[in-house]
Parts: C-alpha cells; sequence; structure tokens
C-alpha cells in the first residue's frame, strides 16, 4: 500500500504569491495559461497529502494531481 | 484546552439581524439557504460539506439564531487538530447541557471530570434523549476531529438519536461516517459547495447591502471571477468598502490570473494599518487568543480594542464568548498568516512560540504550553512540563490528556528524555499495562544520574512515586514500603517552588502506602497515613485524590471500631457522590467496606445491598487487592447465611485473586481458614484439608505480621474436626489461639474460637464448659457488635445451653438469637418508602427491562449505553423507589404503576 517515492505534478488553479507558494517548498513552480503547476519530489503517501492538505486549507482549487511514471528507477 | 462549545440563545452579541449594520459588512441574510437548512434538518441528519471560505460556519450560526424560537440548539465547533475524545464529548455534553451558561473557553466542566470518552458520549446520548423539546446538535469543523474513538462513538450516536433529536455535521470534507443505513430510509440531507454560492442577485443584494457603488458590469465581473465563492466576495467587500475607485478595484481582480483567496486577504491586509497587520501577523501561531496574550505576541498594548473592531468589520475575526474576550481567526486566514508569518520573521517564530508557551501555561492551559514548546524546538522544556503535570492528569482522572500530549512527541524521544518516560510510564500505568510502565521507568531511572542537580532530586522522587504506584499495583508490597522510606528522605529538604508540587507527589505516596498497609495487615498505619493522605489532598485541592484515600479509609479503620470503619466508608462514598465519582473503582473499598462492616454486625440485606454496588463499580485490574477483600465479604455474607456452596465459590474466588498478587495479602490466612470451614460445613473434610495443607507450607514466608492471623487456620482446623466428630481434636487445635495473648489475635477470630471450643464442649457433655464458651464469645463480640460469628458457626444449639440469667450480655444474645432465627436485624439504616422522586426517562427505559431475565449488560446491549449507565440508571431507581433490589423495584414500579404500557 506504500505509495513509493516519485515526482509529482499538481496543477492549481490561478498564479500563487509567495505566500501561499511558501507552502510548497520542496517543489518546483511554474505558471502555465493561468494555472500553477508545483513539480517535486514526494516521498511518501503522507508527503502526497500534506501536500493535498495544504491546497485545502488555503482553499486553493486543485486541477490536476499526477505522478510522472518512471521516476521510481531512480530511486535505490 | 477545551473544544469551544456555544448554544445560540446566548450569542447574540456580534450577530447579524436584517438591517443591522454586520449585513453592510459582508453578512447577508440568505433566505433561500435558510430555507434550505429547514427542508435539510426535518431528516435527522444534515451533512454540510464544502471547503473552506464557503461560508458553511455563518450559515449555521444564522440558522441556528433564527430557530431558537422554535427548538433548542446546541452548537459545538470542534477545537482545531482535535485528538481527544474525551474533551470533545465533554464539549458536546457542555453544549447540551447548558444552554443558558455563556461559555468561557477555559471552563473545565466539573461535572464530567473523571468521565472517559465512552462514558462521556453516552451521557451525551442521555441527555439528548432526556430533552423534552426538539433538539438541534450541530457540530462544527468536525473535519477537525483526528480522534478515531470520537467517531466511531458519534456514529453509535447516530445510530441512537432519538425521534425528535437532529444532527448536523459541517465538515471541509464528506465525513469519515457510516451513513448509508440512514440514507436508504432517506434521513440524510446534503449541502454541498454548490448550494453555498451565492448567486448573482445575491451578490448585488450583498454589495447594495454594504453600502458599495458598483456598476451591474462591475457587480456581474466580481461574481464571475470569485463564482459566489463566500469568502471571496466577503474579501472583496471589505475592501472594496474602504476603496477609492471600486470599479478600479474589480477591474484589477478580474484581470490579474492571482488565485483569489490569497490576492483578497492580501488586499485586505494591505488596507489594515500596519499595527494591525503586525498583531494579526504575530498572533496566528495561537488558535485562539486574548487581549492580554495578543499584547504579549505583539510586544504593545491595545490589541484588544483591534480584535473587537476587526470582529465588527466582519474581517474573519470570531468572538467565541458573549463577553467578547476570546477570538479567533478564521482558518482560511489563520493559514495565510501563518505563512506570511513563517516567510518573513522565521527567526521570530521560536521567541514567539516560548511566550505564548510561557503564557498558557502561566494560565494553566498546560495543554497549548506544551504544543508551543515543542513548536519552539525546546524539547526538554516540553518534556518536563509533561512529566510535571502527568500526576495531575491522572488524579484528575484526564488520562487521555497525557496520551494526546505524548503523541505529539516523535516516537522514541522517551529515549533522551527522562521527563518523557516518566510522562509514559504514567500513562502506561494507568492504561494497566504494567510491564510498559516498568520499561519506561527504567528508562527514566537510567538518566537521573545525567540530570542537573537540582532537577535530580525532582525526578528521583517522581520516579520512586510512580515506582510505588507500580509496586502496589503488582501487589509487590515489601517494595512498596521501601520506595516508601526513599521518599520520605528525599523529601526532607523542600525548596518553595517544590512544595506544591511534592505536596501532590507525597500525598499519592502516602495514598499507596497506606493501600498498601492495609493489605500487608498494619492496620494502624494504614489508617493513619491514608487519614493523613486525604487531609493533604484537601489542603493542596485534589479532590480526586482525597477520595481516593478516604475511600481505602474505611477498612482500615475496624482497628478503631467496626462502627467508626462503616462511618468512615460513608462518608467516603458521600464525598464522592459529591463529586460524580459514585461510579468509579476507586469507591469500591469504600462501598466493601460498608457493607463488609455491616455483614459482621448481622445486617446481612444491608450488606448485600453495599456490596452488589460495590461489585458494580470495581475493577480487578485497577485494585485487585480490594477486590479481594470484596469476594471476601460476599463469602462471609453467604457463610453467615448459611449458604454454604456459595461461600465455597465466593472464598475460593477471594483465594485466585490473592494468588495473583506478587505479595502476600494481610486476608490470606482468613480466606485460606474460612474457605476450608466452610468447605467442611459442606461435607467435603478432604477439601478442607487440602486448603489447609496448601497453606501450612507458607507461614514463614508470611512473617511475624501475619502470627495473629494463623488463629484463622487453627479455628478452620477445629471445623474439621467438629464436622468430622472429633471434638476433642477441636479443642486441641483451638489452645493455640485460646492460649494466645489476646492483642495478638484478633477479636473477632477470638469470638470464633470460643463458639467453636463451645460446640466442642457441647457435644462432649460439658454444659457449663460450652456455656462459659459462649459467654467468653459474647463478651469479646459486645464491644463491636460482632454477631456474624455466631451465624457463621451455627451456634443457636450452644447459645441455648446457656442461661439467660447467667449472661451479663442479655441484649445482644437476644438479637443474636434473632438473627439466627433468620429474622431481620435493626438496622442503622432508614428505609425510604415514601413517594417516589420523579423517574427521568432514561431511568424509566431502564426499568422498563427490570421485569425480564436480560442481565445488566445486556441491558446496556438492548439500549445501546455503556453498563456504568445502566448501573447507573439502575441505582437511582432503586434509590427513588425505596427498593433494595431489582425484585422488590419491579415490585414497587407495579404498585406504582410505572410499568404499565401507554407512557413510552
Amino acid at each position: 500500500m506504500d505509495t513509493p517515492p516519485g515526482l509529482y505534478t499538481i496543477r492549481i488553479r490561478g498564479r500563487l504569491g509567495a505566500t501561499a507558494l511558501s507552502a510548497f517548498p520542496s517543489m518546483e513552480c511554474e505558471l502555465e495559461r493561468g494555472e500553477t503547476v508545483l513539480t517535486g519530489m514526494l516521498e511518501d503517501r503522507s508527503a502526497v497529502f500534506g501536500v493535498l492538505g495544504q491546497i485545502e486549507a488555503l482553499g486553493l482549487e486543485l486541477l490536476e494531481l499526477r505522478r510522472i511514471p518512471g521516476t521510481l528507477d531512480q530511486c535505490p | 484546552m477545551t473544544s469551544m462549545a456555544t448554544t445560540q440563545r446566548e450569542r447574540h452579541t456580534g450577530q447579524p439581524t436584517p438591517g443591522d449594520a454586520s449585513v453592510a459588512r459582508g453578512l447577508l441574510e440568505r433566505a433561500d439557504l435558510l430555507q434550505q437548512l429547514d427542508r435539510a434538518v426535518t431528516k435527522r441528519v444534515t451533512v454540510i460539506s464544502a471547503p473552506p471560505g464557503s461560508g458553511k460556519t455563518s450559515l449555521l450560526r444564522a440558522w441556528a439564531d433564527r430557530s431558537t424560537e422554535l427548538r433548542r440548539v446546541a452548537f459545538v465547533s470542534v477545537k482545531r487538530d482535535q485528538q481527544n475524545a474525551q474533551q470533545f464529548w465533554s464539549a458536546v455534553l457542555d453544549a447540551i447541557r447548558n444552554p443558558a451558561r455563556p461559555t468561557d473557553p477555559k471552563a473545565q466542566p466539573a461535572a464530567t471530570a473523571g468521565l472517559d470518552a465512552d462514558q462521556l458520549a453516552d451521557a451525551a446520548l442521555s441527555e439528548l434523549t432526556d430533552q423534552v423539546e426538539p433538539v438541534v446538535l450541530i457540530i462544527d469543523d468536525l473535519h477537525e476531529l483526528k480522534s478515531a474513538d470520537a467517531l466511531t462513538q458519534l456514529e453509535r450516536l447516530l445510530t441512537m438519536l432519538p425521534g425528535f433529536a437532529r444532527l448536523v455535521l459541517s465538515s471541509r470534507r464528506d465525513p469519515p461516517i457510516k451513513l448509508h443505513q440512514l440514507r436508504l430510509v432517506g434521513q440524510v440531507a446534503e449541502i454541498r459547495a454548490g448550494d453555498l454560492r451565492f448567486t448573482e442577485s445575491e451578490t448585488r443584494e450583498l454589495l447594495a447591502a454594504s453600502g458599495i457603488g458598483l456598476s451591474d458590469a462591475g457587480a456581474a465581473a466580481l461574481y464571475q471571477r470569485t463564482e459566489g465563492w463566500a469568502a471571496g466576495l466577503r474579501l472583496a467587500v471589505i475592501s472594496l468598502s474602504a476603496h477609492p475607485d471600486p470599479e478600479r478595484f474589480v477591474a484589477e481582480f478580474s484581470g490579474t490570473d492571482r488565485a483569489i483567496g490569497e490576492y483578497l486577504i492580501a488586499e485586505m491586509l494591505e488596507r489594515q494599518p500596519t499595527e494591525v497587520q503586525r498583531m494579526l501577523l504575530r498572533t496566528s501561531l495561537v488558535d485562539r487568543l486574548n487581549g492580554d496574550l495578543a499584547d504579549l505576541l505583539t510586544g504593545r498594548s491595545g490589541s484588544e480594542q483591534m480584535l473587537l473592531e476587526l470582529e465588527d468589520a466582519n474581517a474573519f475575526v470570531v468572538s467565541l464568548d458573549a463577553e467578547r474576550t476570546w477570538f479567533r481567526y478564521h482558518q482560511l486566514l489563520a493559514d495565510f498568516l501563518r505563512l506570511e508569518l513563517r516567510r518573513t520573521s522565521a527567526d521570530e517564530l521560536g521567541d514567539l512560540h516560548r511566550r505564548a508557551a510561557r503564557w498558557f501555561a502561566d494560565h494553566g492551559d498546560v495543554v497549548e504550553a506544551v504544543r508551543h514548546t515543542l513548536a519552539a524546538g525546546d524539547w526538554p522544556d516540553a518534556a518536563r512540563l509533561v512529566a510535571d503535570h502527568s500526576f495531575r492528569w491522572v488524579l484528575e482522572g484526564q488520562a487521555e490528556t497525557i496520551d494526546a500530549v505524548l503523541q505529539a512527541f516523535p516516537e522514541g524521544a522517551s529515549a533522551d528524555h527522562p521527563d518523557l518516560a516518566l510522562a509514559h510510564a504514567a500513562a502506561e500505568l494507568n492504561h494497566g499495562r504494567l510491564e510498559d510502565a516498568a520499561t519506561q521507568l527504567a528508562l527514566a531511572e537510567s538518566h537521573v544520574q545525567s540530570a542537573p542537580p537540582a532537577r535530580r532530586r525532582r525526578l528521583s522522587v517522581a520516579i520512586a512515586s510512580l515506582r510505588l504506584a507500580l509496586a502496589r499495583r503488582s501487589g509487590r508490597f515489601s517494595e512498596v514500603i521501601e520506595q516508601v522510606n526513599l521518599l520520605d528522605a528525599s523529601m526532607s529538604d523542600e525548596s518553595n517552588d517544590q512544595i506544591a508540587m511534592d505536596s501532590e507527589l507525597r500525598a499519592v505516596a502516602l495514598l499507596n502506602l497506606g493501600i498498601v498497609e492495609t493489605w500487608s495487615g498494619r492496620l494502624a498505619d494504614s489508617e493513619r497515613h491514608l487519614a493523613e493522605g486525604a487531609e493533604l489532598a484537601r489542603t493542596i485541592g485534589r479532590p480526586y485524590l482525597e477520595v481516593a484515600c478516604r475511600a481505602h479509609q474505611g477498612f482500615p479503620s475496624k482497628t478503631v471500631s467496626v462502627a467508626t470503619a462503616r462511618e468512615r466508608g460513608r462518608q467516603a462514598v458521600a464525598l464522592a457522590e459529591r463529586y460524580g465519582w459514585e461510579d468509579r473503582p476507586i469507591v469500591a473499598p469504600a462501598l466493601g467496606a460498608v457493607g463488609g462492616m455491616a455483614i459482621w454486625m448481622g445486617e446481612f440485606d444491608e450488606g448485600e445491598r453495599w456490596l452488589r454496588r460495590a461489585w458494580e463499580v470495581a475493577d480487578p485490574t485497577v485494585d485487585p487487592a480490594a477486590t479481594v477483600l470484596l469476594h471476601v465479604a460476599t463469602g462471609m455474607l453467604h457463610a453467615g447465611r448459611g449458604q454454604q456452596q456459595s461461600a465455597v465459590e465466593a472464598f475460593a474466588a477471594a483465594a485466585r485473586m490473592e494468588s495473583q498478587l506478587s505479595g502476600v495479602h494481610a486476608l490470606a490466612p482468613r480466606i485460606t481458614g474460612w474457605l476450608a470451614a466452610a468447605q467442611a460445613r459442606l461435607g467435603i473434610p478432604d477439601k478442607a484439608r487440602a486448603t489447609l495443607t496448601g497453606f501450612s507450607a507458607e507461614p514463614e514466608q508470611i512473617g511475624l505480621i501475619y502470627d495473629g492471623q494463623m488463629g484463622a487456620i487453627y479455628n478452620a482446623r477445629a471445623v474439621i474436626c467438629l464436622t468430622e466428630g472429633d471434638p476433642a481434636g477441636a479443642l486441641d487445635a483451638l489452645q493455640g489461639v485460646l492460649d494466645a495473648t489476646p492483642p495478638l489475635v484478633p477479636t473477632f477470630t477470638v469470638v470464633e474460637s470460643h463458639l467453636l471450643a463451645g460446640i466442642a464442649h457441647l457435644s462432649l457433655g460439658g454444659r457449663s464448659a460450652a456455656a462459659a464458651a459462649a459467654e467468653a464469645a459474647l463478651a469479646a463480640a459486645e464491644p463491636d457488635r460482632l454477631m456474624f460469628p455466631f451465624a457463621m458457626t451455627q451456634a443457636a444449639e450452644l447459645l441455648n445451653a446457656l442461661p439467660r440469667h447467667e449472661t451479663a450480655h442479655r441484649a445482644l444474645l437476644a438479637d443474636i438469637v434473632d438473627l439466627l432465627r433468620g429474622e431481620p436485624v435493626p438496622s442503622v439504616e432508614r428505609e425510604r418508602l415514601s413517594q417516589p422522586e420523579e423517574l427521568s426517562p432514561s431511568e424509566l427505559r431502564v426499568l422498563r427491562y427490570l421485569p425480564t431475565n436480560l442481565t445488566r449488560p445486556e441491558i446496556a446491549q438492548e439500549l445501546y449505553v455503556s453498563i456504568n449507565t445502566v448501573n447507573t440508571h439502575i441505582r437511582n431507581l432503586y434509590s427513588k423507589l425505596g427498593a433494595r433490589d431489582r425484585s422488590s423495584a419491579v415490585q414497587r414500579a407495579r404498585e406504582l404503576r410505572l410499568l404499565s404500557t401507554g407512557r413510552s
């Protein structure tokens, strides 16, 4: 049941400012057509739900959550 | 540390009414939505599930304010990250119970202290059931409830909800509660984000009501940009109302691709004066605050005024009490503020948490203090706080608090901190996990030497005190006495600030010492130590501890007199009743002592009544030594009534329980002796002999303290001889007792020996020797009215041999003869036979099960309540009906027509 570590992308509606972005210190941010795309390694399931919890708490609108395939191999 | 609970009848301050200024500040009477909720609560359960800022709480508050004419509304807001089921139910119970009491966030409801979460949940259900008017229980912020137990209990409450009660659950997410059964029967209503959204016309209404002049196009743009999200509109209104050019604000807002929540909160903050911004940021790290705490965190005065103004402006600041002294921020705002604080002033965070911790510690909220100390990264300090308070929590029956606080520390942290290991030990001990407690204690002990000298003494005292409790629980009595000596020595030099804490430890030590002395037969010492412990507990304001000391003081008080023991036991029970603790296992020894002493005085029915109560509350895992006492008293009751089979069973149970203790119980020889005697009287002398043989190997082990108690063994040998037709052998056996110097042998044993000797003389034809023995027995029995030995030895025939004019104890003799004839002995107790008090609906429900053959646990199961709840109701029923037992309660209830159909 353990979610393996992996590279995730999370798409959020709207551009995030410095305050909101500071809730996701481990992720890189890009802006695409008015949507914020956060990308980063998330260690396990708790890390994934931790990020989702922040998105919920800040009233942000989650558009997409995706694990990028193939990233598993990088881990010993 | 309590969850916030309010009922709407008092919460008029700051609440919107149509046309009032607050509407202009962003709250709108949303008639359609209120009606939707009206319709929803025709169903038993309403679930409101929507993201933060959707307007759930505003809707509920507005609805609750409007609805109080029609029904009673109990409103509970779950505290942030609530992991403590006990606290959650305590808040629920408080909200249901006290509609007319303003909520003080610091208040601990006294009536619920010492109850565990299950009992509190039961109490909440029975409060709901007892309501006469329709009642709606609203639980807001249910997503903050992180206790799996509490959710399970909530689920059970749901299935048991009485017909006229309604539950409204509000959460950011669909609550993890099974609703499908209710859904199948159409009893679940839902209100979701889509329902909560403002419509375009509501948006216009809101703007108009707020006095914001915006063009139609501007209003439409605002509506589109926010998509009717309530928080977005409220934030926009705050910024717009002070904005020089509202159209430009909307245009900028519509034109930006920023995420709307963050954008609008930033806009709102920017419009606040600098000192308000500063206060909001620096106070964001506490979950609730008042002016004093806010001043401390900001480092300047005037915070309360700012908070009041922010609330008046509806700027996401909410007051928690009718007096408006406590506040909290809307969670959306709080979360942004915290991020911003961490981003811009990371270096100040530790200091702010430390200040908050100190403030909470000074104001008695240790749980919050620990949380902030941990957040500041000061683990050793946090550990010390926990250790210093864990005793108090145990003593106040708040063991769950220790568990909850300990969860905040990472696993294995106790390996480095002796304080933390101590707190863990207290928690394990409280759960009855003695081995785990011992492991943690050993861990703490291994660190003592490395602690700073000032701390070392305190640690040693705490460790000794816990060792004491552990040894007492495990029945290692000799170890307890060693520990107490250690404790006494280390307490001889006290520094002032340590005295209060140490008094608590000392009272705990006295309690444990007294209990151990009781069960190791040093009754006089025990009585003295328990009295001292009770007095100390009273002085330092620890009623739970005082009740515990007094409850254990009953039995050893029989060294003073049997009547004193009985009276002290009754006083302890009365004290426990005053605090609502009469159901707690700590009361069992007092109830057992009262029952036991009544039996000694020949009042068997009275004794039985008290014993029954004692068994209801006793918990063998919490206090095995006291349970031994209850078995013995039960055996006495049967033996006194001549029910030998039952007596054998009870004494055998006492022996089994006693053998599980690792020390020897003071009652051990008596248990063995009476078990053997009952077996002999039952006609199984072989077993009786075997019982005695099993014991005879041990006297050296028992040591001097028990020497006098060996009389019980000699008496048993005599009984065996008598039942086997060997009266001469019986007299031989009794020499051991009758030749001993009187103070060494307990009086009741002497009475019994004289009676057995008399019976032996009688069957040898020595009538005058028999009469002399009977007279000696009466003389010994007189001071304490010890009638029980006459019943147990079946001394009727012997007493007939005593000519009435030859006794100096005629009155006692007459009572004993009555008792032996099966006539009730006049009791100290008075019966209540007058018109019964009104029975509560819950009591009536339980009453209806009494004529059935269901047991108490089965009744509890039928009614979906705990056995403790059923016991409480039954006890109240007995008392109100003046009944002694189930059958007399049923009879009385029939006479009063309480069992007739028609009442539901």
